[in-house]
């Protein structure tokens, strides 16, 4: 048992994803099977072995020139939103309950 | 509560500074091609990347791993050549992918340096110099010199914009809702981190202007505190006077000008103390400065935002630069604010403060610097030779040039004065041609019209009278006239010279060489 | 002279390509055979979840514009080309197969698609595939699963199961899938086509909705080697917008007659023996061998002693890459928005609950979990370290031989809910996630049907990073020693009508 259904409920507000009492108790399940069938990697001797973040070995100072190019026309940005005003996103009161801090 | 004084008799406050710099001078974005503008009409400088939209990748700007390097540089950091973007994942909503691109553990400048000059009354309120130099010299200052440490420089993205409608004074508590804008978002943005080495709010506030002069001079950012550009949080402990071991520290943000930095950071030193004194503890947690009411006010902060799940960002490639990338950003380096002061003194004899006044922007030095030069080249009498006219160029620039631009809300690139109209005017006030009040006649002219100064001093007639004889002249014919005030000087009243002076300068209808006329003066009674 | 839709679907790309140069046919006509195609069969399968026919209209008028005024064709003129839903198409839904995405309209296009358009490809739609990319089966799409065209009560595989679908019922002549563990070569496997996932960064993945970031890679499908290597051609290379691309000089269409006289083809014992591996699939491997050594190739036994730590660091630095990546949808800028939200952060959870389904959640939970201070030193780091020995082993290996020849999956396509348990299903990709997590390039090659189940078996060939073009050469070789092969799904034979 790798996680507990109040750690469930930890992980799901950081992910932001709202689950039901039932939902956090089927996700723990599910979880911890997962996580007991990643333990090979805990068991690898791996004492001085660099990590590969890049699959691509030696690949770096990729970059672009400073130079403008035209990006999105603002009705484009506009027509995929849920809700616009005043040719901004809007979206509802950050500070609530369930308010996002930073 | 007591003052900021009294409290560092007994405490030491231990400060540091994070300070996120806009890299407004670039043309496009961190990661994408959008231009980097601000004043637009919201959205309308964004594409799929900056917009986080469904299968948008990231390409860096070279011109921003260069401005990093040149601020690194300049602030004698270390430049690390191998570095990684990391993802800093959290969820706001004027972050457009949830997670802002940062650098991770080694940043692309590492340990670099300060040296940060503390000259005059304000000097006095770090009561334990313990760890500090001596100022110069030859800048004949009270003061001292302190090394603050920067502990790293890296780079990222800004976040977008938000308004918050509904509630009172566009507060985001109590709204009805908020409007995004990303324009912003995607700003590329470096943040320096400073050690805990700053000791008054007045260190703080030198530093952040010091570094501020740096980013201006290497001409990076725009550094608008008012606009936002260039801004400063900062985190503050206090300790018993000797004591080694640091106290609790809090994080202060919104201080959004030099001064409310200092009185930001002044308040809290005084808050914490008093805490302290009447036996509570400080606790770790974020404040808010309200310039209004003069106060700093503890934020709501959630306990699970301090986990960022920070990892190596997998879409761009890391860095390996190389020593040739590293030296063609050190040959753009621009001589920087300290050399530029150092240099005025040394080589023009100018005063600390003289200098200080002159080295505070780029462009007044630039400015300078070319006057000077344009007196090396013009054809003028010996007296008007470099050395002899920039005292007198850097009094025109500190003094009748700085109240002209503030007057008319100016910046010298938008007026029509020239350097070399300044090197004529301070070789005309050197060689004794006309005298430092008609300098500033002459000098509003030439700003207004564009018209040289020569021409101005021709126009209304203003040549000084530097004969020598006919000077006597004058003077002698002043003794005559007043016998009696002739007699009292030389029975001492020593006092009356300036009496004679004034009246051989209306003699000549101010056009008299007051040098030259004092001199006459003091050779006729007392030779 | 026209195209019927049974000429149509039975037609390689070139053919296509060539008909329209001779003016058999024109580019129109096979737009209309196609689409008819479509609307007889798709109904039984459901590969598609949006059909685009103006758009393959408008493209079919331009290549027949070019064909009037003799101007040359170019690589794809007029072959018909299906796209996985997650790949942004100007004009179309993106939907990844999720409710999140259901109204999606995006406005730029893949630099995949764009390519594959600007090689004159007629665009029919956008294919089904598991949620964001997240399974095996192409059951998790949230709009109606798609089934195998070989027997309509299995699953096509997944992710890509769209797209392997289309081209085996022979809607599409060619399709574009994403691989992150296999979604490419498991579903071609499952549905008897040709699937090909590059070396990473050889086709750029700009404009492809993400899941694993350093694991994601497009690649095509087609009835043949020669149509894969066509497509290929005209997607890879560098692009200016995805820092992970590379130049690609290699035509891969140009060395399919090479042979493989003298080539090195390693065989990994390990894998003949794994558990779980049904008898079928080894016969079948066995078959393929036996083939390429009476072509000329050196047959050599290689170990990869790190392969099986693959599945553990697939699941976990795949989680860990999607939890980051699918964090935008977050209904602010576009996407579903659940209705009646009292705060923003009401409605962030609301929407991502609504708007993912179950796997999706499950692989963010599992990426945000691992990725938490003090766990992330025990999985994700650990993980890129393991990916470091498995990227070894193929070194190693690829110092033996050219190309490596192992299944593609344990077993032949399965009926539909057959593997439910999430954990079950992911062993089905264990001979093709280490592929993801060193980088190479992999395909998987039709080679007839498993004699117990008698449906379709893949061999999977794998190349050193770079080299891609081995593989071409040992599929195409291996493609001729199969001759008698189908290359359409019987399943849905039949159904065609007459002249388009």
């Amino acid at each position: 048992m790798y996680l507990t259904e109040n750690d469930v409920r930890g992980i799901a507000t950081y992910a932001r994803i709202g689950l039901s009492d039932g939902e956090v108790a089927a996700m723990t399940v599910d979880l911890n099977n997962i996580i007991e069938s990643l333990r090979p990697i805990t068991e690898y001797d791996l004492e001085g072995v660099e990590p590969t973040f890049h699959p691509i070995a030696g690949l770096a100072n990729v970059m672009r020139e400073d130079a403008v190019r035209p990006g999105l026309a603002h009705q484009d940005a506009m027509a995929i939103a849920p809700h616009v005003e005043s040719g901004a996103y809007r979206i509802p009161p950050i500070l609530g309950d369930n308010g996002g801090d930073r | 509560m007591r003052g900021l004084a009294a409290v560092l008799q007994e405490w030491e406050a231990v400060i540091g500074l994070e300070v996120h710099a806009e890299l407004t001078t670039l043309n496009t974005k961190m990661f994408c091609s959008c231009p980097v503008d601000f004043g637009a009409p919201p959205n309308t400088h964004v594409c799929p990347v900056c917009l986080g939209l469904p299968g948008a990748l990231p390409v860096p700007n070279r011109a921003a791993i260069e401005s990093i390097v040149l601020a690194g540089l300049a602030t004698g950091c270390e430049i690390e050549k191998r570095s990684m973007f990391y993802r800093k994942n959290y969820f706001y909503p004027d972050m457009s992918k949830n997670f802002q691109t940062t650098q991770g553990p080694v940043a692309f400048c590492m340990r670099g340096s300060l040296l940060l000059e503390v000259a005059g009354r304000s000097s006095r309120e770090r009561s334990c110099l313990d760890g500090t130099l001596p100022l110069p010299e030859a800048y004949a200052q009270e003061g001292y010199c302190t090394v603050v440490g920067i502990t790293r420089i890296h780079l990222e993205e800004d976040a977008g914009k938000m308004v918050h409608v509904g509630g009172t004074d566009g507060r985001i508590s109590g709204a009805d809702y908020s409007l995004v804008d990303y324009n912003r978002c995607g700003t590329p943005l470096i943040e320096l981190v400073t050690e805990p080495d700053l000791r008054t709010p007045e260190e703080a506030r030198l530093f952040l202007q010091a570094l501020r002069q740096v980013y201006l001079t290497l001409g990076i950012s725009d550094c608008s505190m008012e606009e936002g550009s260039l801004r400063c949080d900062g985190n503050v402990s206090l300790r018993r006077r000797g004591a080694a071991a640091y106290g609790t520290k809090t994080e202060l943000k919104n201080m959004n000008s030099f001064k409310n930095l200092h009185d930001g950071l002044a308040y809290e030193i005084c808050r914490q103390a008093e805490v302290l004194e009447s036996g509570g503890t400080v606790a770790q947690e974020t404040r808010h400065w309200e310039p209004a009411s003069k106060r700093t006010i503890s934020m709501r902060v959630k306990e699970t935002a301090d986990d960022y799940r920070l990892f190596p960002e997998p879409d761009l490639a890391p860095y390996d630069l190389s020593e040739s990338f590293i030296e063609a950003v050190r040959s753009r380096l621009p001589e920087l604010p300290d050399a530029k002061r150092a240099r005025l003194m040394k080589s023009h004899g100018l005063s600390y403060l003289d200098a200080c006044a002159l080295a505070a922007d780029a462009e007044t030095t630039a400015f300078f610097d070319a006057a000077i030069a344009a007196s090396d080249v013009a054809s003028a009498p010996a007296a008007a030779s470099a050395s002899a006219v920039a005292k007198p160029v850097a009094n025109l620039l500190i003094n009748d040039v700085a109240a002209y631009l503030n007057t008319h809300a100016l910046t010298l690139a938008q007026t029509r004065l020239t350097p070399a109209h300044l090197a004529e005017l301070a070789g005309l006030v050197a060689e004794g041609t006309i005298s430092s009040s008609q300098a500033k006649a002459v000098f509003a002219r030439t700003a207004a019209e564009g018209v040289s100064p020569a021409r101005v001093v021709a126009d209304e007639g203003m040549e000084q009278v530097s004969d020598e004889s006919a000077i006597e002249q004058v003077a002698s014919a002043i003794l005559a006239q007043f016998p009696d005030k002739a007699e009292e000087y030389r029975a001492g009243k020593t006092g009356l010279l300036g009496f004679f002076v004034g009246q051989a300068m209306k003699a000549t209808a101010g056009q008299g060489n007051p040098k030259l006329i004092n001199e006459a003066f003091v050779r006729l009674l007392e030779g | 002279m026209a195209i019927s839709v049974a000429d149509y679907r039975s037609l390689s790309a070139r053919a296509i390509r060539d008909g329209i140069a001779r003016a058999d046919f024109s580019a129109c006509e096979v737009a209309g055979a196609a689409l008819a195609a479509i609307e007889a069969i798709d109904p039984r399968v459901h590969a598609f979840l949006e059909v685009t026919s103006k758009l393959a209209h408008e493209a079919a008028v331009r290549i027949d514009a070019l064909r009037a005024k003799d101007q040359p064709l170019p690589a794809l003129a007029g072959v018909p080309i299906g796209f996985k839903d997650n790949m942004n198409l100007l004009g179309t839904r993106t939907t990844c197969a999720s409710r999140m995405l259901a109204d999606y309209a995006s406005p730029y296009t893949a630099t995949c698609v764009g390519r594959s358009l600007a090689a004159g490809a007629l665009p029919l739609g956008k294919l089904n595939m598991d949620e964001f990319a997240f399974g095996s089966s192409t059951e998790t799409s949230c709009f109606g699963r798609t089934h195998n065209p070989w027997d309509l009560d299995r699953v096509p595989g997944g992710s890509s199961g769209g797209s392997a679908a289309a081209v085996a019922a022979g809607m599409a002549t060619v399709s574009l899938g994403s691989d992150t563990g296999g979604s490419i070569r498991q579903p071609a496997s499952f549905c008897g086509v040709v699937g090909f996932k590059p070396t990473y960064g050889v086709v750029s993945r700009y404009g492809v909705v993400a899941f694993g970031s350093s694991l994601d890679q497009v690649g095509p499908f087609g009835r043949s080697v020669a149509d894969v290597a066509t497509t290929l051609d005209a997607i890879a290379g560098r692009d200016p917008f995805d820092c992970t691309s590379q130049e690609c000089a290699t035509s891969f269409s140009a060395v399919l007659d090479a042979g493989v006289e003298g080539m090195r083809v390693g065989i990994i014992p390990a894998y003949l023996e794994a558990k779980g591996v049904e008898a079928e699939v080894v016969v079948a491997l066995k078959g393929a061998m036996d083939r390429l050594e009476r072509c000329g190739a050196r047959l050599v036994e290689v170990e990869l002693p790190n392969a099986k730590a693959a599945l553990s660091a697939y699941y976990v630095i795949g989680p860990c890459e999607a939890f980051s990546n699918l964090s935008r949808f977050d209904s602010v800028r576009y996407g579903y928005r659940a209705p009646g939200a009292r705060d923003l952060g009401d409605q962030y959870e609301k929407s991502r609950a609504d708007g993912f389904g179950p796997e999706a959640v499950r692989r963010i939970m599992l990426g945000s979990y691992l990725l938490a201070s003090g766990v992330y030193d025990t999985y994700y780091y650990p993980a890129q370290q393991v990916r470091t020995l498995i990227t070894q082993d193929y070194h190693r290996a690829f110092e033996q031989v050219d190309a490596l020849l192992a299944p593609v999956s344990p077993r032949t396509a399965f009926k539909f809910g057959e593997l439910a348990d999430p954990t079950a299903m992911y062993l089905s990709d264990i001979f093709t996630i280490p592929i993801n997590i060193a980088g190479n390039g992999g395909m998987s090659l039709p080679v007839g049907r498993g004699e117990a189940s008698g449906l379709p078996v893949g061999v999977q060939v794998i190349g050193p990073q770079f080299r891609d073009e081995n593989i071409f050469r040992v599929a195409a070789a291996l493609e001729r020693c199969y001759p008698e092969i189908e290359r359409l799904a019987p399943a849905v034979e039949g159904v065609e009508g007459g002249e388009a």
